[in-house]
């Protein structure tokens, strides 16, 4: 250490002279300037795994113990006026498989095969498919599933879905409709409400243990928004006496299908609206076909003599007749334009009630033509023919009213009583309505309502007793339809029956039976409307096809509603018929 | 000053330990928590369930049936009722 130079220093290690390094002063600043560094580095990655990237490791982290977990929401239910539950949501399991975790076991594929209603080739070929997830079988039943889970497969598991339950089945099934495997609706009230009744689903995350216990909540827990539920204006109890009614109608006749419709005129709810062939709407492998028409919405047809009492009601308002006038119908037959419009009875002169009353063409003609193709234009639209029905409903039509600018005289004719247009059964009940509330017309409602409806005014009120008066003349002894007669209850209403159209023409065998009508007729309630398509048991007319059904439904749903009879009825009650003792005092 | 020392180290483990077991604690009452939340939805499942299968079971259709084919009863019209006027609420 005697001498120094400027630009070294020398170190010392040891103090042994022969160890003594000379160790250049620049390599030890090397080192220390190395080691220096690659603290720098190490202190540099702390700093980015914990300040930089923290939330990536925190992520990756929660990845390996946390799980978010799906809260589904259940769909809402659907319920009559009463609060009868017509579609609601169970949980079933759902059967599902990790094909790459099944192994060989043949035995067992066979038994699960065959519980699971395939044959082994099939199950083969759908575990082939993916080998990380195929579903076996959906919403199978817990017995099932517990069968299943007893073989002891590897591979092998279930989850909870939700499934639609439709205790009512297919006594409403073409109102309430039904939803397809993921829970949309497909169909009726289901498809129409689905956005209501869809819920949102929520979900929490949280952290699972090695048992795969949940053992803490981490972040926010998202609640699921369950699906509101819908409470429809029907009444079950009536929805099913007219379901099976319009079912056994249509075996008695014969018929291919049939429809009734029952309205609240006093609320304009849909009490009723029943279609037969029907379907059970929970079974999933027969939802095809025609069944699942609502035909009472779906299905037009020309209305008939359902028409003429608008007719009659349109020449009175205007002062063109009253209903005591004369309309001279002999000979039976009338021409316009060379086409000649006929009676199937000939009936000589009729006052303007009969020609209600007895469904005279030639007489509801007569009428028809005074008035100009506007004024019965604006009629038939005004009471929703060829207006699309204000209902929130799917498949619902318009039916066809075509412009009065485009008439010709004899489609003026005809169409006043009732060919040429076109309406579903719907709409012709609820234009009939019009002649129960006294000549308003009011919108219908499929869900329950709670004020009374706001109406819009088509006749004024003595027009429609008048008609009233007629409708009840011709449900009655000397009209179309005697046997739409109720007991206890008055009643009024129109029968109607035509050849079926088919291609161009008409059919000559194939008939449609129809029969609209209020009741009661002094202070109606209740507008019942009956379709019976291609009664084909001998008897075809409206009035004794359609009018029994009628009765047969005013008389329960009038029941039901606590309606107190409004016309004598002769008791059958026995009663002790024996004179009474005077007491003695 | 060491004795200080000792007794907080003695302390601080001891807190330590009890931290430890309530976290544990908390835990295992969580997951029991949990589970009994799971077994109340699936209560509720069920309940839906058979009130929607109790409703299946008694539906208008089936009741009138099995009322007019077992028991021989009959639809009641009016020609067989009897009505009575509410004389309002009794004074």
């Amino acid at each position: 250490m005697k001498h120094k130079a400027p630009s070294s220093r020398r170190v010392t290690y040891a103090a042994s002279p022969l160890l003594a390094a000379k160790t250049p002063p620049g390599r030890s600043r090397f080192v220390v300037a190395l080691v220096a560094l690659a603290f720098a580095v190490l202190v540099g990655r702390a700093v980015y795994i914990q300040i930089i990237g923290a939330g990536f490791y925190q992520q990756q982290g929660e990845m390996r113990y946390g799980r978010t977990l799906d809260l589904p929401a259940s769909r809402g239910r659907i319920v009559d006026r009463n609060g009868q539950i017509l579609a609601t949501s169970i949980t079933t399991p759902s059967i599902w498989a990790i094909p790459k975790g099944m192994g060989a076991d043949r035995a067992g594929r066979e038994k699960l095969a065959r519980l699971l209603g395939m044959t082994p080739p099939e199950l083969d070929k759908r575990l082939a498919e993916n080998a990380n997830f195929v579903w076996l079988r959906r919403q199978v039943d817990e017995s099932l599933w517990l069968t299943v889970k007893a073989l002891g497969l590897k591979g092998v598991y279930q989850v909870a879905e939700y499934r639609r339950q439709y205790p009512e089945g297919e006594a409403a099934a073409h109102v309430v409709g039904f939803t397809n495997v993921e829970d949309q609706g497909l169909e009726g009230v289901e498809l129409a409400f689905q956005k209501e009744l869809q819920g949102r689903d929520g979900s929490r995350a949280v952290v699972r243990d090695r048992l795969g216990r949940v053992v803490e909540d981490i972040g926010e827990q998202v609640d699921p928004v369950n699906g509101r539920d819908i409470e429809l204006a029907l009444d079950s109890k009536v929805q099913a006496f007219a379901y099976q009614r319009i079912r056994d109608a249509v075996a008695e006749h014969k018929a291919q299908a049939g429809s009734v419709v029952v309205l609240d005129v006093q609320t304009g709810e849909v009490l009723a609206l029943a279609n037969f062939p029907s379907f059970d709407p929970g079974d999933r492998h027969h939802l095809t076909g025609a069944q699942l028409r609502n035909r009472a919405l779906t299905d037009t047809f020309e209305p008939g003599s359902t028409m003429k009492p608008f007719i009659a009601g349109l020449a009175m308002q205007s002062g063109r007749v009253t209903p005591s006038t004369v309309i001279q119908t002999a000979p039976g037959w009338m021409t316009i334009t060379g086409s000649t419009i006929r009676d199937a009875h000939p009936h000589g002169p009729l006052t303007v009630a009969q020609v209600i009353q007895k469904s005279s063409n030639v007489g509801t003609v007569k009428m028809a033509m005074q008035m100009q193709p506007r004024e019965m234009w604006e009629l038939f639209s005004s009471v929703g023919f060829g207006q699309k029905p204000q209902l929130n409903f799917p498949g619902a039509v318009t039916g066809r009213l075509r412009p009065y600018k485009s008439w010709r005289p004899i489609e003026q004719a005809t169409m006043s009583y009732g060919y040429g247009l076109s309406t579903s059964l719907f709409q012709l009940a609820r234009a009939y309505s019009v002649f129960a509330r006294d000549g308003e017309l009011i919108p219908i409602s499929m869900l329950r309502q709670d004020g009374p409806p706001v109406g819009v005014r088509v006749f004024t009120p003595q027009t429609a007793r008048a008609v009233r008066e007629m409708l009840r003349m011709a449900a009655g002894p000397g009209g179309t339809a005697p046997k739409a007669q109720a007991i206890g209850y008055s009643v009024g209403g129109k029968t109607g029956t035509a050849h079926k159209q088919e291609g161009k023409g008409y059919a000559t065998n194939k008939f449609r039976a129809w029969f609209v009508g209020l009741a009661p007729a002094s202070n109606p309630r209740i507008v019942v409307a009956v379709m019976v398509d291609e009664p084909s048991n001998r008897v075809y007319y409206g009035g004794d096809v359609a009018a029994p059904v009628f009765s047969q439904v005013v008389q329960q749903t009038l029941r039901m509603l606590g309606v107190p009879p409004d016309i004598d009825v002769k008791q059958q009650i026995v009663t002790d018929a024996l004179p009474a003792v005077q007491e003695s005092f | 000053m060491n004795r200080l020392n000792a007794l907080l180290l003695v302390a601080l483990v001891a807190s330590s330990l009890v931290l430890v077991k309530s976290a544990y604690d908390a835990r295992r009452l969580f997951a029991d928590l949990d589970r009994e939340r799971g077994e109340q939805r699936r209560l509720e499942l069920d309940r839906e369930r058979l009130e929607a299968e109790r409703q299946a079971q008694a539906t208008h259709l089936r009741v009138e049936q099995v009322a007019r084919e077992k028991l021989a009863m009959r639809t009641a019209t009016p020609a067989v009722t009897q009505y009575v006027v509410d004389p309002g609420p009794a004074k």
